[in-house]
């Protein structure tokens, strides 16, 4: 494959899928997601396996294909060996990758935290915009509550498209905006030198400042018939928002990907996204826009 | 043990109400001026202090604020006290994911910003004592913390002109917050080493030990200690009265640390900064708790705390022209210098790079509370301390206009960046 296509491609439309592969008790689950969104994408999919092939996993996962109804023509199984994250992350370049979709569990351990599971170091490093599904259904459902990490960044509009493709795909009729409103140093600012009024004051024109800039990001977009709501929330980056998702019951939450790869040091100092992946409020699509 | 006369209970009262009442109107004037308020605060110290009330009327002053006997000692612990608080709050406010966000422009700055002017202060106190009119008993030490006087900022400060310049949420204004919070730490956590190795000679294993002491303690706090915190803050704040529980249980947690860290021959503040760190940086503190916090300590143990400087120090008796003007031209060179090549080699702008370097040139609190404890420890005299705390204030008054200054006309420009 021509690799240098995958530059400045868009992050949709998802015309390949692929599917991390465990052989786990979610498997049947998230191979029916995969297939419900490749129906919906109208998607190749990939089914990768990173670790032994033997017969009864070829036997397992050829009944489960089949059972599924896979479009044997738009699937490829992939089977190799190797470090699982470094192996997927290569694949899914080899293979033109849109969307990689990965079970995960809402919560690690604290040592897994800082290791790092397969799934969340994939999304750390992804070149490609990745699902985690947090309950993957053997009978999936539609999504029909939304949520958009508003972030001040040159790749949020791009996400914002994306989600829109999404919810167009999903029929999914509104779609939710957060911003978060988070001060360096305010109290430490304002706490002898200012009024109760005065600091009302810079919070709020900080507020319409943000929002300003999100509205007229959405007022760019090519919306159509989808309806957008903007929010804004208090606190943490990253933690905010994913509180705000938990708290309001949202099915998935939108984020753009990380600028650069994530490592240890943004666990032990936990921000943005990295407080997203440490307790997932529910699944989580991370748009990864390569313009 | 000695305790309070009812004369001596009485004065005590009334030092505390007048420290307290006129810091609040010298905060109130600077804040119509558009002054750090600290500036008013140094200022009410000085003028209630022996530099003016007590040269003009010396009974009255000896009344109003006795410094020797019971209510001096008790005077003194709630100076202590103060500046453990302030360090509790400081840390609040710390965030290091910052400096991780920002990249490599908040790392070279941070580094440029720290290492140039300590070295400038170190080089100059170590081979040129004399310079600045002191005789250190140990001028390894002294080096040490000049260096330090001259690396660390003042993160209050800086925020607050940020802020009125519109600019706390630009790019330059990330990176200043960013370093300033770095200078702020490494400052801090040098200083306590310092602390430490005072009187105990210099052995490396006992400088190795110390080193590794004070960073074992910080990694505990900020991993289990934050995960402890984490998990134990949404019970207290849902099931203990509010803010109360909070409130106190937060103040407990800092003082416990800054027992352990004077107990182990570091520095109480450091604890303090410490604890603060891993409390602040809890996603699970409610905003209105963390508010509260910082409006206790900010407005009644940082004015005792900043008021009380000037009322201890004669600051006529003991200003030195050459003295401050060698050390404000040190740590302005030093931190304008650093800052600037730092952003420079995180490659921003001239222009950019340069209001980095004024807008981190304020020192303010910070820079004040370290060289309070540096002179209670008799590491600096109080000509030097003099010194550090009229360029802790210019610097800090300079830095809005400066800022200011340099956005004339390109204001967009540095907001925007």
């Amino acid at each position: 494959m021509d690799h240098t296509k995958l530059k400045k491609r868009p992050p949709y439309p998802f015309e390949t899928i692929a599917v991390a592969v465990a052989f786990s008790p979610r498997l049947e689950a998230m191979l029916n997601e995969a297939k419900h969104y490749a129906d919906a994408f109208k998607s190749q999919v990939v089914l990768i396996h990173i670790g032994d092939k033997d017969q009864l996993k070829e036997e397992t996962l050829e009944t489960l294909v089949t059972n599924i109804g896979f479009n044997k023509t738009k699937l490829r199984i992939i089977w190799m060996q190797g470090d699982p994250t470094d192996t997927i992350l290569q694949l899914c370049k080899l293979n033109m990758v849109d969307l990689l979709l990965l079970g995960a569990l809402e919560k690690e351990n604290l040592y897994k935290y800082y290791v790092g599971s397969i799934a969340r170091n994939i999304c750390r490093r992804a070149k490609c915009s990745v699902m985690l599904m947090v309950h993957p259904q053997v009978a999936p459902k539609r999504f029909k509550k939304v949520v958009i990490h508003g972030v001040d960044n040159l790749k949020s509009v791009h996400t914002l498209d994306t989600a829109l493709y999404f919810a167009r795909t999903e029929k999914i009729k509104e779609l939710t905006v957060v911003q978060e409103l988070d001060i360096p140093a305010f109290m430490l600012t304002t706490a002898d030198s200012t009024t109760n009024s005065e600091a009302n004051k810079i919070k709020k024109e900080m507020v319409e400042e943000e929002t300003q800039k999100l509205q007229s990001m959405i007022d760019g977009v090519d919306k159509q018939e989808i309806e957008i709501h903007l929010k804004t929330v208090s606190g943490k980056p990253g933690y905010a928002i994913s509180n705000y998702a938990r708290t309001k019951s949202y099915d998935l939450l939108v984020v753009n990907s990380p600028d650069t790869p994530l490592g240890l040091f943004d666990r032990i100092f936990t921000h943005d996204i990295e407080y997203i992946l440490a307790d997932l409020p529910c699944n989580l699509l991370m748009v990864h826009s390569r313009v | 043990m000695g305790k309070l006369t009812h004369q001596e209970f009485i004065s005590l009262l009334l030092a505390m109400g007048a420290m307290l009442f006129f810091a609040r109107l010298a905060a109130e004037g600077a804040r119509l001026l558009k002054l750090p308020v600290v500036t008013g605060e140094i200022l009410v110290g000085v003028l209630l202090g022996p530099s003016f009330l007590g040269h003009l009327y010396p009974t009255l002053f000896a009344k109003t604020f006795p410094l020797f006997g019971e209510v001096g000692v008790a005077l003194d612990g709630i100076t202590k006290i103060s500046a453990v608080l302030l360090l509790f709050v400081s840390g609040m406010e710390l965030q290091m994911q910052l400096l991780v966000k920002q990249g490599r422009a908040a790392v070279t700055t941070s580094l440029l910003s720290l290492v140039i002017p300590f070295l400038l202060g170190f080089s100059l106190a170590y081979y040129l004592p004399g310079s600045l009119e002191y005789v250190p008993n140990d001028g390894l030490l002294f080096a040490l913390f000049m260096g330090t006087a001259m690396s660390i900022s003042a993160l209050p400060v800086i925020a607050k002109t940020l802020m009125d310049l519109n600019m706390l949420k630009s790019k330059v204004g990330m990176i200043i917050i960013a370093a300033a919070m770095f200078d702020d730490l490494i400052g801090w956590l040098v200083f306590s080493l310092i602390i430490s190795l005072l009187g105990k000679g210099r052995e490396v294993s006992l400088v190795l030990l110390d080193v590794s002491v004070i960073i074992g303690y910080g990694i505990l706090m900020l991993t289990i200690g934050k995960k402890l915190i984490d998990k134990s803050l949404p019970w207290i704040q849902k099931k203990l009265s509010w803010p109360g529980g909070v409130l106190s249980l937060s103040m407990s947690f800092c003082f416990f640390s800054a027992a352990f860290t004077e107990y182990l021959g570091i520095h109480a503040v450091l604890g303090a900064f410490i604890a603060g760190i891993a409390v602040g940086d809890s996603v699970k503190l409610n905003t209105k708790a963390r508010e509260i916090i910082h409006q206790f300590v900010t407005n009644i143990f940082a004015p005792l705390f900043f008021v009380s400087i000037g009322i201890k120090i004669n600051f006529i008796a003991h200003f030195d022209a050459s003295v401050t003007l060698i050390i404000f031209l040190l740590a302005s060179l030093g931190k304008i210098t650093g800052a600037t090549l730092g952003a420079r080699a995180g490659l921003f702008p001239w222009r950019e790079s340069v209001a980095i370097g004024f807008g981190l040139n304020a020192r303010g609190a910070m820079e004040i509370i370290l060289g309070t404890l540096a002179l209670q420890v008799g590491l600096i005299n109080e000509t030097i301390f003099v010194a550090l705390v009229i360029m802790a204030i210019v610097t800090s008054v300079a830095s809005g206009p400066v800022l200011r200054w340099l956005g004339t006309g390109r204001e967009s420009v540095l907001t925007r960046f």
